[in-house]
């Protein structure tokens, strides 16, 4: 029975790991460009799920279409915030960024409590489920679980195959030397800004379609001390690190649990939560650029 | 010897005075209830619908009551509240707020027993009575404070009517699964759930807790689904309560009964999760609409009434509101508090605030929100609980059998 709760859990804790790792892919590219730490990354979380849950609840579209919608918003809103805010603080002192990140993180969720309250929301997209033998997935997680594969791939192959990716890549190896060989660093900044908050956005879609209930205002505060967790183990400047480190922390947030749980007398699930942070110290300890950092 | 007869004169002139300032002091122009209220974050919800269920009492104190008659005068109750943020450094600092600057009569507590028992130290410091209406947790009196007075009855009792119908109906039930919130409230709540379990016979075949602002549940129902319950009761808050309900329907986790504490009974839960998953989920209610408390129910068992009937209590809630909403026990516990105030003020004539805690320690009555009564400690006995089960969208009231608006759905339809 233990292997089989395992397995089980494992299976539903890879795939919220490909939400959590599309979730952290904004953070660790913001930061590998321009350097800003972003501390109002949960509430673009946020800002997502909104998206999904007013698409769904008003116009009776599925989540689906929401992704690429939430993308567009998302990205419309990183540029705005890039030329009205994060432009003139490229070059300020991190605490400066920082300020002005939680800032925009505390102004969402704001402007969320007045449009939509306080209240926790939820939607039901029932697209069925899958019973294997271990366990039940319903389908709404699987379709997130490939929504995060296709934008982790696409992602992929953007930075590696295209002009724009190249040149990213370059300003997070060296931006002067970007600068040098004819790179607009300042348009870069900007799209790279912009594409990880679209990125952020959009992640808030996929966790709804995972988790489509408790969606209220201040709901991101929690994902983004995961994503940071996330950020770390995979390198804070790599996209790709903190994707497969989502997958990593997805897993060991569902597995361990089952084989704490056999502990007599613990509490398995804060023990859960602390193994990540454990995990974390002793990677940091033998390898302080995470997995997949330079 | 001179000397000292004049002490003694001087001494009775001033105590005199004293005494006749006292005696002959001016009624008050208005009582003050100040409450440091949950109008954002995790207790939100609750906190509308005790902002809705306050303002609807007072609003019948002062225009259909007439006011609260002290020394000899009705005077009306005003309502200061501020945004805690559902958080326990802004209850605190709230309550001092509220006690120094604003010069309330009385504060409520926020909602939760987590912030009731914050606020209490600082309501006590004052020598400030502390009236709790969200606030369960029987440890809360277990502090030796003296000016705390609940209204909502103690967390150890909220299964217990839950556990009893179902033996009622099906004695064969016999496992049951425990999984709830690690929260001061969830603690008690579950604490007294098992020992009424244990005492009815049953099995406890799983038991754990989940941390606060748990995001993924579905480590531990996978776990609590292998264990094969009959009745599952859990819960901790809204929140967490539509997250259980939610991946229990997505791992397929069907059982006879499901009795979530503090999220069930919210009139949002059920357009949140959708009829699929909320229909016949179930939660102990300290009052729903339906419930037929009277005035002359009261005069049957001898107790007296005040405030509005049900219904009224309703129509002035929509009006306080400025919403189309049927009130929840977050609203007529809170209203209810109103009242029991207003008795107490009555009773005694003064807004002293040690004899108006005597007075609440004395009272006995019963309004729209049924009995009130409090032991030494202050913690609620005179109210008894419902159940309530959704059945097509509606609240109905399944459990005690006298009260019951509908018959129980048993089994829980499937997922």
């Amino acid at each position: 029975m233990i292997f089989q709760l395992l397995v089980g859990n494992l299976t539903h804790g890879l795939l919220l790991g490909g939400v959590y790792g599309v979730a952290t892919m904004g953070l660790s590219l913001i930061f590998g460009v321009i350097n800003v730490v972003n501390v109002g990354h949960g509430q673009f979380i946020m800002v997502g799920a909104f998206v999904a849950l007013t698409m769904f609840t008003a116009l009776g579209l599925s989540p689906v279409i929401a992704i690429p919608v939430a993308l567009v918003l998302g990205m419309a809103l990183g540029f705005f915030f890039f030329y009205t805010v994060m432009r003139r603080l490229i070059k300020a002192p991190e605490l400066t960024s920082l300020l002005a990140t939680f800032a925009m993180g505390i102004l969402l969720e704001e402007i969320a409590k007045l449009i939509f309250g306080a209240d926790f929301r939820g939607y039901n997209w029932a697209v069925g489920k899958i019973t294997l033998p271990i366990t039940t997935i319903p389908m709404s997680k699987v379709y997130a679980f490939v929504g995060s594969i296709v934008i982790a791939l696409f992602l992929y192959f953007w930075f590696s195959k295209t002009r724009l990716g190249t040149a990213m890549r370059a300003v997070i190896e060296d931006n002067e030397g970007a600068r040098v060989c004819g790179v607009n660093v300042g348009w870069i900044y900007a799209l790279s800004f912009a594409i990880g908050i679209g990125l952020t956005v959009m992640s808030g879609v996929l966790l709804t379609m995972f988790i489509p209930v408790g969606i209220n205002p201040y709901m991101g505060g929690r994902y983004t001390l995961k994503a940071f967790v996330i950020a770390v183990l995979g390198g804070l400047t790599s996209p790709y690190g903190a994707f497969f480190a989502g997958l990593i922390f997805g897993l060991i947030e569902n597995g361990a649990y089952t084989l704490f749980a056999q502990i007599p007398g613990v509490a398995p699930f804060p023990l859960t939560v602390s193994l990540a942070f454990w995990m974390l110290f002793f990677l940091l300890l033998v390898k302080p650029t995470g997995l997949l950092g330079k | 010897m001179k000397k000292n007869y004049l002490r003694v004169l001087i001494f009775m002139t001033i105590f005199g005075l004293l005494f006749a300032a006292n005696a002959f002091a001016a009624p008050p122009s208005k009582l003050v209830i100040g409450h440091p209220a949950c109008l954002s974050g995790k207790y939100a919800k609750a906190g509308e619908q005790a902002i809705g269920g306050v303002k609807a009492c007072i609003d019948w104190v002062n225009n259909v009551y007439g006011g609260i008659l002290v020394g000899g005068k009705r005077v009306p109750l005003e309502y200061k509240y501020y945004d805690c943020e559902s958080k326990k450094e802004g209850v605190t600092s709230l309550i001092e707020r509220l006690i120094t600057v604003d010069k309330v009569n009385v504060v409520f507590s926020a909602y939760s027993s987590g912030l009731t028992l914050a606020g209490a130290p600082v309501a006590e410091r004052y020598s400030m009575l502390y009236m709790d209406h969200g606030g369960a947790s029987d440890r809360i009196f277990q502090q030796g404070f003296q000016y705390i007075v609940q209204t909502i009855g103690p967390g150890s009792k909220y299964h217990v009517g839950t556990l009893s119908m179902i033996d009622h109906f099906d004695p064969e039930a016999k496992k049951v699964a425990l999984a709830y919130e690690d929260s001061e409230f969830a603690r008690m709540t579950m604490g007294g759930a098992e020992k009424h379990a244990k005492k009815l016979g049953k099995k406890i075949v799983f038991k754990r807790t989940y941390p606060k602002g748990v995001t993924d549940l579905t480590p531990l129902l996978s776990d609590m689904k292998a264990r094969k319950p009959d009745i599952v009761v859990g819960g901790g808050h809204y929140e967490d309560g539509q997250l259980f309900a939610r991946q229990m329907s997505d791992l397929d986790i069907n059982v006879k009964a499901l009795s979530l504490v503090a999220s069930a009974t919210l009139p949002a839960y059920y357009k949140a999760l959708g009829g699929g998953i909320a229909e016949g989920v179930m939660g102990p209610s300290h009052w729903e609409y339906g419930v037929t408390f009277s005035p002359d129910g009261a005069m049957k068992v001898g107790l007296d009434w005040i405030g509005p009937g049900q219904d009224e209590f309703v129509s002035l809630f929509k009006k306080a509101l400025g919403k189309d909403m049927i009130p929840d026990y977050h609203a007529a516990e809170a209203g209810a508090q109103v009242l029991a105030y207003v008795k107490a003020v009555e009773n005694i004539g003064s807004v002293d605030q040690f004899k108006v805690r005597a007075a609440l320690g004395k009272l006995k009555f019963m309004s729209f929100y049924g009995g009130w009564d409090v032991d030494d400690t202050g913690m609620q006995i005179g109210h008894s609980m419902v159940d309530m089960q959704w059945q097509n969208g509606k609240r109905v009231i399944v459990w005690p059998l006298e009260a019951a608006t509908g018959n129980l759905i048993y089994p829980k339809p499937k997922f």
